[in-house]
């Protein structure tokens, strides 16, 4: 389940981040003209344009992602430190080892899932088999840690998390009220000069 | 009309209306059972809300979830929440120039085929048991009932039926979904005693029953392990809104493959967001969710029409009552055209109060406002 925004055009952009690493940046334009972004730094731009889709339309309608996904459960998320692998992008596999009881803790990669939806509904799954929720924020970059952020605020669940594989640049994040997926595109300088196609 | 069923031989319902007014002007609506219990937790919960974000619903459950997440005040909590989330998911889907259904997830159809309720019996005024079960004892009544269902037919184009049975007499049932199925070959027709049948007797009448191709048997027995059993003997997919109406029970159905339909109603489980993730986690284990009403106003059949045009996990028709209640509280007339109603289009639910309608019908009402 997309974003129900009407999409006027979409566009993906290749980015040199600081660090070196390359991310995929998306823009959805909706239809009354209100620009979202999302980004990821796998291959598979399908996360960053459903991201994108998300934000357009909570800017679009200027509130927060969580005003449209439900509300907010929390106002701050912890992030922790945590070197387990998260769990294959592969549904089916994922609904039986719960059904066999083989997690207690779900770590997620939002960004290898795809989309907003599926996050949202193994968030569901995970709350009716009371299972926590750790999502991965695969690179520690501060966009992730915010995406994570957006979407933890979410989910149902007492110890709802981010984890990165390092030291975590700090102990919980703040739940953005800001418009959209509350990322701050600022962080990269390379962002500002992307030319979009009009 | 006189609604008999297992439970109940009623002619009139009791529901609780919800109107919350948000400090932007926008007022959302809402809806959930007359019962005394829900009425006054509905109104306790809404002092505790008063000065709170209306447009953070999670927020909003969690405040009033210590009660109905602790279950202290069992369905009766869950549902005053429901009423009270629905309202304030209204008022969101507004605030935000949103129908509810987007809000939800999607608007993905207009328009939504809804189920006609079929009384177990025709009978003239609200009755007592025994003069209900009296009127079962004479086989030949079943044809009232058949009347009836090609009645609804003709005035609006019905395609689905659900007969709720009074679980007095296996024979009534049995040659009385007969006939109907003569009568209707392709209607779709669920069959409804309320676990009022014993396992041994409903497993022997739903094996026969098998052969009719009916869309469910919903709660043919009680319990989960009852109707675990019987679905494990039967071919006809077998749904609940008895023994799976909460978030604890979901998983040990899942595990005990007890069902195939999980038919959630709005107010059992608690309202909007409890019910998607219902249907969430009922499809990724191969369960369908499907949308379970009695006799609810305009205010929330219209919420099930949304439920069920913003998931796509709702494939099957909406139960819904509110063609058979003499009046509602909407300025809007809610139709019944081909088996099937409209979403209205427009904000939030798309839909109006009529405040001369619901002052006529009122028992009592309290205003809950800050100083």
């Amino acid at each position: 389940m997309a974003a129900p925004v009407a999409i006027a055009h979409t566009h993906v952009h290749s980015l040199r981040l600081a660090s070196g690493a390359e991310a995929l940046v998306a823009r959805v334009l909706a239809a009354d003209g209100t620009a979202g972004f999302g980004f990821t730094l796998n291959l598979d731009a399908g996360a960053a344009r459903d991201m994108a889709a998300w934000d357009a339309l909570a800017r679009c309608k200027g509130v927060a992602l969580h005003a449209l996904l439900g509300g907010s459960y929390r106002n701050k998320i912890h992030c922790l430190r945590d070197e387990l692998p998260a769990i294959a992008a592969d549904w089916t596999a994922l609904r039986k080892d719960i059904l066999e009881g083989r997690h207690e803790i779900l770590r997620i990669d939002p960004f290898a899932w795809g989309s907003v939806e599926m996050v949202q509904t193994i968030a569901a799954v995970a709350s009716a088999f009371d299972l926590s929720i750790a999502l991965l924020a695969p690179n520690a970059h501060p966009w992730e840690i915010q995406y994570c952020a957006a979407l933890a605020a979410t989910l149902k669940g007492d110890d709802t998390r981010i984890v990165v594989r390092s030291a975590p640049p700090f102990a919980s994040i703040p739940v953005s009220e800001e418009k959209g997926i509350g990322i701050d595109w600022s962080i990269e300088s390379s962002f500002s000069k992307i030319q979009w196609q009009s | 009309m006189v609604h008999a069923g297992s439970m109940y031989v009623i002619q009139k319902t009791e529901r609780t209306v919800v109107e919350l007014a948000i400090e932007n002007g926008v007022t959302g609506l809402g809806e959930t059972w007359g019962t005394p219990d829900a009425y006054a937790l509905a109104q306790r919960f809404a002092k505790d809300w008063l000065g709170k974000d209306a447009l953070d619903r999670y927020a909003l459950r969690e405040l009033l979830g210590k009660t109905s997440y602790d279950n202290r005040f069992g369905r009766n909590g869950l549902a005053a929440v429901a009423g009270l989330d629905l309202a304030a998911w209204d008022a969101t889907a507004r605030s935000l120039k949103m129908s509810l259904a987007e809000l939800i997830g999607a608007r993905r159809r207009e328009s939504v085929d809804v189920v006609s309720t079929l009384p177990a019996a025709i009978l003239p005024k609200a009755v007592t048991r025994k003069e209900l079960t009296d009127h079962l004892d004479v086989l030949a009544n079943t044809k009232l009932v058949v009347e009836f269902a090609l009645e609804q037919v003709r005035k609006s184009g019905f395609r689905s039926f659900k007969l709720k049975s009074a679980a007095y007499s296996p024979e009534w049932d049995w040659k009385l979904l007969n006939e109907l199925r003569e009568a209707m070959p392709k209607a779709r027709i669920r069959f409804d005693p309320n676990a009022n049948y014993g396992a041994a007797t409903a497993t022997e009448l739903c094996r026969r029953l098998d052969a009719l191709g009916l869309e469910f048997f919903e709660d043919p027995t009680g319990e989960l392990e009852g109707i675990a059993r019987l679905k494990a003997a039967v071919k006809t997919p077998v749904a609940t809104n008895m023994w799976v109406v909460n978030d604890e029970h979901l998983v040990p159905a899942i595990r005990r493959r007890a069902v195939d339909v999980v038919l959630g109603d709005l107010f059992m489980w608690g309202g909007i967001d409890a019910w998607r993730r219902m249907a969430r986690v009922s499809h990724a284990y191969g369960l369908k969710p499907a949308l379970h009403s009695v006799y609810e106003t305009g205010i929330a059949t219209i919420a099930n029409l949304h439920l069920a045009s913003a998931l796509p996990e709702v494939e099957y028709p909406n139960d819904s009552g509110l063609h058979f209640l003499s009046s509602d509280v909407l300025v809007e007339p809610q139709v019944v055209k081909d088996g099937a109603m409209q979403l209205p289009s427009g904000h939030g639910l798309g839909v109006t109060l009529d405040r001369a309608k619901l002052e006529k019908l009122a028992i009592e009402s309290t205003d809950i406002c800050s100083a």
